[in-house]
């Protein structure tokens, strides 16, 4: 295990019943990242955050944060990570300043500070009751109640996923500005690719409650590159990459291949291709005329 | 103070267009030497982006001779700044003018003679057949 | 965390606190009424067994004016039941909104959490059984003096049963409760769940718990002196009636030695009921000193059960995933 590794999985797995939640995830998330976790509805990424986070037991592999154990180390974990849940579940009756109170009662390292200075630069009034905000308060108020215990991880369980675009926007600006302040870890999971690009510089695919790829953004976006040329059999770019996709029409073939090393052939144009293509190709989207590969792909570098 | 924009749809990765526009802003006259960039918390607030991407941008300013960091107080517009000779560029644009003639006479329209600009432009590793 | 877990609990707290407000208002002026009733009727001379005629009419005239309250009071015996699924409601329903995975990631433990939020439920469970039982106790005074508090709607609400009874509904509305993780669902079936064992405990088993004692005596063996039985002064009688002399039940519409005086009365011969046999009585009994034998053990199966129940709730709630 290495040591700047913020949150390591080996062989993780989570089983309901008779059914895989999460199966053989093996990653490690360096210090100071800011990771999307992207993948559809159901492909493991609640489940992998709360297991990291000791809400959940696993049933095969391990997880560890900070080095230590989220569930036998609870105690001394917890205060170090910070979490909000999917749906930012909060006391519908409590008032802004009670929930401030439970923080407070509830987190040794709280910081009342940065938690008032946080509330009052969103202009949220102490007094009003949780229930009658609006989402994105909501999740400000959420978002408030992990940050203010001064974190070295943050997960957040798709933050942004009920938000309107404005409240999405400022929910994002709040997670980089105490990213820029503390440099610490975060690991935000999301089925929608837009935002995370600007935000993010690691990436871990989820589909299937499989890993698929695992690496940081820009050598992801740098390696992978889209072929066209003229119908033919991919088996000769096969030889030396991975094609991840291809379509075929009556004339024309496309890849998608993640490059080890430069494309020599001369067939064939090579294009960049933005993340979000990249990741419908590994969660399997084979595009208008083509088959996708979903299968295990090992991390990037 | 330069006032940062994200085109998210460009194509061009976040910390290479604040390059650009860094750039852009000392050549017009915007940023002089000895300016103040923004902090890092101050670009990361407005445009919601990794403070990584912010840092990235600026150490490579920085490598660049462009800009200079002050420990503890934020980063800086070189003050030993060489303005690109105005005489340069008066010569590249008669020669683009001449190459612009010869691309209409052969039938290019303005499309054509840009997609031909951003082909030649583009980073060499990605689209060169070699 | 004591102010996170009170300041969850705190309507469902108010809510019961009120209930017993409104019952103490129901009973403190009643009972102020029915204590100087007693005094006033001198109804304290009259306890013992040889009770003058005035007595007896006194005392009954006693019986008569607050029968039909102790009788409408014998309902409050459902109390127990509505304050202690009302205490577990809190519990489920944070499972069942998920709240749960707030409080489990803030920098307390799972188990430190379960163990201080069951902590608190069971105090306040047990503060509320206890004063209620004051309550009742204090009303009921005047009876117990008249009649003894063995009798089933007194003997719910006096001594420890009470409590059982409210930390059984507790523990089966929570046990339900994190299973189902749906907080309605789980108080209903609670409260229904408590109502039924109740019943059964009343109907059925109180009596099984020890065995009774059964006498059969003979009943005024010479004209105008008393039988030699047993003294049911302030017992449970479970049943009671003509026997003969092993005990056996007499029915007396058949006999011959009926006679009708009326439409609605009849006289019995003694001596014609000795010669067929009868004329004893039979009764089946526990008497008032097993008060504490037979509360001790049905409190200590309603608590105990619902300690099982309880412990189970705070286990599974460790065990699952939020």
């Amino acid at each position: 295990m290495t040591e700047h590794a913020a949150v390591e999985a080996v062989g993780l797995g989570k089983r309901y019943g008779s059914k895989w939640a999460l199966r053989d995830c093996s990653l490690e998330i360096p210090s100071g990242s800011v990771t999307a976790l992207v993948g559809p509805n159901g492909a493991g990424k609640t489940t992998l955050l709360q297991l990291a986070v000791g809400l959940s037991r696993p049933s095969a592999g391990s997880v560890s944060v900070l080095g230590h154990s989220p569930l036998t180390d609870a105690r001394s974990l917890l205060p170090r990570v910070g979490f909000v849940a999917q749906e930012h579940p909060l006391y519908r009756g409590f008032t802004v300043s009670d929930t401030l109170k439970l923080g407070r009662k509830l987190n040794p390292s709280w910081d009342e500070g940065v938690a008032l200075a946080r509330i009052e630069h969103l202009g949220l009034p102490l007094g009003q009751k949780v229930g009658q905000l609006s989402g994105g308060q909501q999740a400000q108020i959420a978002l408030t109640l992990a940050l203010a215990k001064r974190p070295e991880v943050l997960l957040l369980d798709e933050p942004v996923a009920s938000l309107d675009p404005l409240a999405r926007r400022e929910f994002l600006q709040s997670v980089m500005e105490a990213v820029a302040e503390t440099g610490m870890t975060v690991i935000l999971s999301s089925h929608i690719v837009a935002d995370l690009e600007r935000v993010c510089d690691h990436l871990v695919i989820l589909s299937q409650a499989r890993t698929q790829l695992v690496g940081p953004i820009d050598e992801i976006v740098a390696s992978h590159r889209l072929l066209t040329g003229p119908r033919t059999d991919p088996a000769s770019v096969e030889r030396v990459h991975d094609v991840i996709r291809e379509s075929h029409t009556e004339r024309q073939t496309t890849l998608l291949v993640r490059a080890n090393g430069h494309v020599y052939d001369s067939n064939w144009q090579l294009h960049e291709v933005d993340l979000e293509e990249i990741v419908l190709a590994y969660l399997g989207y084979g595009g208008p005329n083509g088959t996708g590969r979903a299968s295990s792909r090992e991390a990037v570098a | 103070m330069i006032e940062f924009h994200l085109d998210a749809r460009s194509g061009v990765p976040t910390y290479l267009q604040l390059v650009q526009q860094v750039r852009q802003a000392v050549r017009l006259g915007i940023l002089r030497p000895g300016d103040q960039l923004p902090t890092v918390k101050e670009v990361v607030s407005a445009l919601a982006i990794n403070p990584n991407t912010v840092l990235k941008a600026y150490r490579e300013l920085d490598l660049a001779g462009l800009v200079e960091g002050r420990r503890g107080v934020g980063t800086f517009v070189s003050s030993e700044l060489t303005p690109s000779p105005p005489d340069g560029v008066k010569e590249l644009r008669s020669a683009l003018q001449r190459w612009v003639g010869r691309a209409r006479a052969a039938g290019l329209d303005d499309e054509n003679m840009a997609a031909l600009f951003a082909d030649t432009v583009r980073p060499p590793a990605a689209s060169r057949a070699a | 965390m004591f102010w996170a877990s009170w300041r969850l609990q705190r309507t469902e707290t108010l809510i019961a606190a009120g209930i017993l407000a409104l019952i103490a208002a129901l009973l403190v002026p009643t009972g102020l009424n029915m204590a100087s009733a007693y005094h006033h009727d001198g109804l304290s001379a009259c306890l013992g067994q040889n009770p003058s005629d005035a007595c007896d009419q006194a005392v009954h005239g006693f019986a008569a004016r607050f029968d039909g309250l102790k009788n409408l009071l014998a309902w409050l015996t459902l109390v127990p039941g509505v304050i202690g699924v009302l205490f577990a409601a809190p519990f489920i329903l944070e499972l069942e909104n998920g709240t749960t995975r707030l409080a489990w990631t803030q920098s307390i433990t799972r188990r430190r959490w379960i163990t201080n939020k069951l902590a608190i439920i069971v105090a306040a469970a047990l503060v509320a059984a206890v004063v209620m039982t004051l309550l009742m106790a204090w009303w009921h005074a005047p009876l117990v003096r008249l009649d003894g508090r063995m009798e089933n709607s007194i003997y719910d609400a006096e001594g420890v049963v009470p409590i059982g009874y409210t930390l059984f509904a507790l523990g089966l509305a929570l046990a339900v409760g994190v299973v189902w993780r749906r907080t309605v669902p789980a108080v209903i079936v609670g409260f229904v769940g408590y109502f039924a064992v109740r019943i059964f405990f009343d109907t059925w088993l109180r009596q099984r718990i020890v065995s009774p004692v059964t006498a059969t005596w003979l009943d005024q063996p010479s004209p105008g002196a008393r039988g030699a039985g047993p003294n049911l002064d302030h017992a449970w009688v479970i049943s009671q009636g003509p026997s003969d002399k092993l005990g056996h039940a007499l029915s007396l519409t058949a006999s011959p030695c009926v006679r009708s005086l009326g439409s609605h009365s009849q006289a019995v011969s003694g001596d014609c009921l000795a010669q067929h046999g009868g004329g004893y009585m039979h009764a089946v009994y526990e008497p008032a000193s097993r008060f504490w034998t037979l509360q001790g053990v049905e409190t200590g199966i309603f608590a105990g059960a619902a300690l099982a129940m309880i412990l189970f709730a705070a286990w599974w709630t460790h065990q699952r995933a939020a």
